[in-house]
């Protein structure tokens, strides 16, 4: 059943990423949603904002959640378009291989900002 | 056939012996009303060139010989009427996603083999009943209407050659197949879910299907593989995270006590 839950965590992350991507697209860069709403969203993007935010454990663990949905969803349908066009069983190999460390070594790299920010 | 009315047979030639890369022929065949494309063969075979080559046996859509690609459209040549095209010209090629032998016969062998692999057929834990059957295996008409589309398939690898997964992918296992393998995990008589998941939940099995439902339109027997594939998926899904009804297999029923007498047979009526 390795590939159906494959598959599963593909469909989940789809939705987790319509979900948190939307969050941090509406508090970015949709400030006239915010407004409408009657938020004062025009010093979420300020400095001082991004640091008191980012002190927030809640917000680094937002920030990190998207980038491990964001990785497996995009390397997993890259690894699915690879297999296809490139069916056999070395290339199999390989390729997953080569996609699971790329994806450990891209998140271990890129969570480290929102940790090390944490303490900031 | 009508001698005056003439329409133009494009078909593809290839003999792996002589030829380097497949190469058109026309042939010129009396066209007439309810002709259909393997008549126009037949008619090439036997008037025009003895050495074309194509598969051809029950001559109405059964035993699923003659599929080919009619004006890049894939179907049964005895299933096909030329008059359906409205058109002077008809292009006959092989079926595509399968490997030539010569002119319009593909290879099938590594069609069936992957038919055979997903184990097309019951498999029960009572191997005691299986071996030395004692009854039949009850079949409520409900069970049977859940697959019985399925069971329409010929086997002509028509579908194969229309789903665009099988083109970009030679491993795939292709619609035939994986509606076969839900055809059997389905049938209320069947325990095989365990030994035909592991053959469908691969990186060339059920999810790389992409929906692109070519393999129900094209084929000639209307059966909907893609919809076979849809609900194969949902079953792998709901045996994955333990939900769903698992349904229990049927149970021999016995044979009727008593029989109804049979009809005596009718007496000579000539002397």
């Amino acid at each position: 059943m390795r590939n159906t839950y494959l598959w599963l965590l593909q469909l989940i992350t789809g939705i987790l990423i319509a979900v948190l991507l939307g969050v941090h697209m509406v508090l970015m860069h949709l400030d006239a949603i915010l407004g409408f709403f009657g938020v004062d969203a025009t010093k979420i993007t300020s400095w001082e904002s991004m640091i008191e935010r980012s002190n927030q454990g809640i917000w680094a663990g937002l920030y990190i959640a998207l980038l491990a949905v964001v990785l497996y969803h995009a390397l997993n349908g890259l690894r699915n378009v690879i297999l296809e066009l490139t069916p056999s069983v070395r290339t199999e190999r390989v390729v997953t291989r080569v996609i699971v460390a790329f994806g450990i070594v891209t998140f271990v790299f890129c969570s480290y900002v929102p940790i090390a920010l944490l303490s900031a | 056939m009508d001698k005056n009315n003439l329409i133009t047979f494009k078909v593809q030639r290839y003999d792996p012996e002589h030829d380097r890369i497949p190469h058109f022929q026309e042939f010129m065949v009396p066209s007439g009303k309810c002709l259909t494309v393997l008549e126009g063969l037949l008619y090439i075979k036997e008037n025009l060139d003895s050495s074309l080559a194509f598969r051809a046996s029950c001559r109405m859509a059964i035993c699923g010989s003659c599929g080919i690609l009619i004006n890049n459209y894939p179907n049964l040549a005895c299933h096909t009427q030329i008059e359906e095209f409205h058109s002077d010209t008809l292009t006959v090629k092989p079926l595509p996603n399968l490997p030539i032998i010569k002119d319009l016969v593909v290879d099938l062998i590594p069609f069936f083999n992957t038919h055979k692999s997903i184990k097309p057929y019951i498999l029960r834990q009572d191997a005691e009943e299986m071996e030395k059957p004692t009854a039949e295996y009850a079949q409520p008409p409900r069970a049977l209407e859940t697959l019985l589309q399925f069971t329409h398939c010929i086997k002509c690898g028509i579908c194969i050659s229309a789903c665009p997964t099988s083109a970009s992918d030679r491993l795939f296992l292709g619609p035939q197949a994986l509606s076969q393998c839900y055809r059997y995990c389905t049938d209320n008589r069947d325990e095989g879910e365990k030994e035909r998941f592991p053959m469908v939940d691969t990186d060339h099995g059920v999810w790389h299907c992409h929906l692109a439902g070519a393999c129900s339109e094209a084929c000639p027997k209307g059966v909907d593989p893609a919809l076979a594939i849809q609900l194969l998926k949902r079953r792998l899904v709901s045996r994955a995270v333990a939900l769903g009804k698992k349904q229990q297999p049927s149970s021999t029923v016995p044979s009727p006590a008593e029989t109804k007498p049979k009809l005596p047979f009718p007496g000579f009526t000539v002397k």
